[in-house]
């Protein structure tokens, strides 16, 4: 009798909650994610990778009533990275409400994006576009990043590399904004540790052949080299130069080259490659550890990767600008994203009046062996205050 | 010398894919926009039967199971359909394109996948002073054994003879008895046979992925067609000129590399509009 009552309690409670909540949904207008992102294509998997994370993100919102009492809604196009289509999709996400956006994985997407949001009333928030021009010379007010951009690994890499003895450096970059705005990074890394660039090599997107440009940084006589290439780029120039020794030739290390997923598929191709490391599940924050462990539970045997990290990150600053702001209308977002700090599961950080730019450590380290599994491991934290130097004035917000 | 080695296993590469659209173009007049379908299918094949019985094994099954569906591609689209404008049949390989993508998709999931080369092919040799990966120096091989394999089936065997007739002209070799309609089974499947070949040696090369066809079928159909469509030399040449040509630009002039083919097939194409050995019709 006492189970037979405390089931009809239980279930009165749910009925009940459940009503309250649903009526609260109704009451206020959803929060309507639009998210275009690469879910074919060179990039395809790190589409993959945001579709689950944000997907992750909005049922535990969900779950634990909303955000500022609204439903959290998403939806997916895909883009295929290329930046004409990312501006089609987004304009078709934003223009059925689905207005702020997150989630393009190449940095020519989200420049193409950032100019329309005026016009479509959306507010985009980068989380794995690394262009500096995005938080820089073509920043908008409707435009936030919370990930690390390429000046930010650049200081990040810069004390690794105080720490080299090779002098001589090649770079292999892709071919658009960000593997050209990292070629330049590291370049000025480079100078200002003494070291210098002997050969730059910025093959296209989606190449499939890596060879003249692995055999022109080995003629060049580089004994080290710098790799920015993603993907599928990423797994098949880390393929070729194996096959053709050039890792044991040169010391090598890279951004966004030896990720989570593209360590998982290369083994022991890529063992002992340094890296930067914008985000890792090992880092020990409190908040990092509960969404590591929730992740797991939601997804069995998974383990977040750099870039479900950086986009979760993206969404804890939606839902609190939001929450602060009582409002999904972008404008009002917006204002309440701008100069405001945030609990990220990396601690607490300000997202910079002056560019709009999340201020956040970044850190480095090498692919390496944990429990038998290998994965990048970070070695250097780099404090917020060096690893996202200030505004250079390029932003005129 | 080592880049122009590198042109070579890229023209080597892109000449194994490309025969197999000449060989089914020559028949069937068609132009398989499922090619690079069947390719990233072949890899897959491989990858999947490599798993439990080696890269040899993986080889020949991927070799096989895309024959089998060359003779299906051929009698339940290619024929239906011969009567229709070609566009119909082109459209419907391209939807065939897809289709297959998202096949692959289902089974084998949006991850890509990395293949390693054979244990016997895993190492390298010392050329003109370089290390230089055997397994590149095979990909050569293999595109030799084919344009060899090729070049004396048709050249000394009744059916090579039939198909360069069909070739040439179709309708007049139908009029002269060839059933043209067995022939063309056992010609698409050699196609997509290749297309198979082609995948499994792409696997220790580069990211298998659903769309990778997609990264190769225009370089493709650049060869074919500066080629001159029909010409299994034709393909030969352009796909080695091509190649290097390629590989140079990436070396030494990586601005304008990526239109490099194009500019060749242009200047091919504007001095000999039948290509380069092609039938002129």
């Amino acid at each position: 009798m006492e189970s037979r009552r405390a089931v009809v309690l239980g279930l009165s409670a749910v009925a009940v909650s459940t009503a309250i909540a649903t009526s609260a949904w109704a009451a206020k207008d959803p929060l309507k994610i639009g998210v275009p992102t690469a879910l074919t294509g060179t990039y395809a998997p790190l589409g993959e990778e945001v579709k689950r994370v944000v997907e992750f993100a909005a049922n535990e919102a969900n779950a634990a009533g909303g955000v500022d009492g609204r439903k959290v809604e998403v939806r997916f196009l895909d883009t295929e990275a290329k930046p004409e289509l990312a501006r089609q999709q987004a304009e078709k996400l934003a223009l059925d409400g689905y207005r702020i956006l997150t989630g393009t994985i190449a940095s020519s997407e989200a420049l193409a994006i950032a100019p329309m949001l005026n016009r479509w009333n959306a507010l985009f928030v980068a989380t794995i576009n690394k262009a500096d021009d995005i938080t820089g010379k073509q920043c908008q007010p409707r435009v936030f990043r919370v990930n690390h951009p390429d000046y930010s690994d650049g200081a990040t890499v810069q004390p690794w590399l105080a720490t080299r003895s090779e002098s001589k450096w090649a770079i292999v970059a892709a071919d658009y904004a960000w593997g050209r705005n990292s070629g330049e990074s590291f370049k000025k890394a480079a100078a200002a540790s003494g070291k210098t660039v002997v050969s730059e090599n910025y093959p296209a997107l989606g190449s499939n052949d890596y060879a003249a440009h692995i055999q022109k940084v080995i003629d060049s006589g580089a004994q080290g080299m710098w790799v920015a290439l993603a993907g599928r780029d990423a797994i098949t120039f880390a393929r070729q130069a194996r096959q053709f020794g050039l890792f044991d030739k040169v010391t090598t290390g890279g951004v966004s080259f030896t990720t989570d997923g593209t360590v998982k598929v290369l083994g022991d191709v890529v063992q002992g490659i340094h890296t930067i490391i914008n985000y890792s599940s090992t880092l020990d924050t409190p908040g990092n550890t509960k969404f590591v462990a929730d992740f797991a539970k939601a997804h069995p045997g998974d383990v977040p990767t750099n870039f479900q990290g950086e986009t979760y990150v993206g969404m804890q600053v939606i839902f609190q600008a939001v929450k602060k702001a009582g409002s999904v209308a972008p404008a009002d977002v917006a204002n309440a994203m701008s100069g405001s700090t945030f609990e990220t599961i990396l601690g607490t950080q300000v997202m910079r009046k002056e560019d709009n730019q999340l201020v956040g450590p970044n850190y480095f380290g090498t692919v390496e062996a944990v429990n038998g599994r290998l994965q990048p491991v970070v070695k250097m934290t780099v404090p917020a205050k060096d690893a996202t130097p200030g505004p250079d004035g390029s932003c005129k917000l | 010398m080592i880049q122009i080695i590198n042109g070579l296993v890229y023209g080597s590469f892109l000449y194994v894919l490309a025969v197999g659209l000449v060989l089914i173009f020559g028949l069937r007049r068609v132009t398989n926009f499922a090619h690079g379908g069947f390719f990233m299918l072949g890899a897959y094949v491989s990858y999947a039967a490599a798993a439990w019985l080696g890269f040899w094994a993986g080889m020949a099954a991927s070799v096989v199971v895309l024959a089998f569906l060359g003779v299906l591609l051929d009698r339940f689209v290619f024929r239906p359909l011969a009567r229709e404008e070609p566009i119909v049949t082109l459209l419907v390989t391209f939807g065939l394109l897809f289709v297959l993508e998202d096949a692959v998709r289902t089974i084998w999931g949006k991850d890509f996948i990395s293949v390693d080369a054979p244990a016997a092919l895993a190492g390298s040799v010392v050329i003109f002073g370089s290390q230089y990966p055997v397994y590149r120096l095979f990909v050569i091989a293999v595109a030799v054994a084919v344009a060899a394999a090729l070049a004396v089936w048709l050249r000394s065997s009744r059916i090579g003879l039939y198909v360069r007739a069909s070739s040439v002209d179709p309708v007049t070799t139908a009029m002269q008895g060839v059933d043209t309609d067995r022939l063309s089974a056992l010609v698409v499947a050699i196609g997509t046979g290749l297309a198979g070949l082609s995948g499994t040696i792409a696997g220790p090369l580069m990211a298998l992925s659903p769309s990778m066809g997609a990264y190769i079928i225009i370089d493709c159909f650049i060869v074919v067609v500066t080629g001159g469509l029909t010409s299994f030399v034709g393909a030969f040449v352009a796909a080695l000129v091509i190649g290097q040509f390629h590989n140079l630009g990436l070396a030494y002039v990586p601005e304008v590399a990526s239109v490099i083919p194009l500019l060749i097939m242009g200047l091919v194409l504007g001095l000999r509009p039948q290509g380069i050995a092609g039938h002129g019709k």
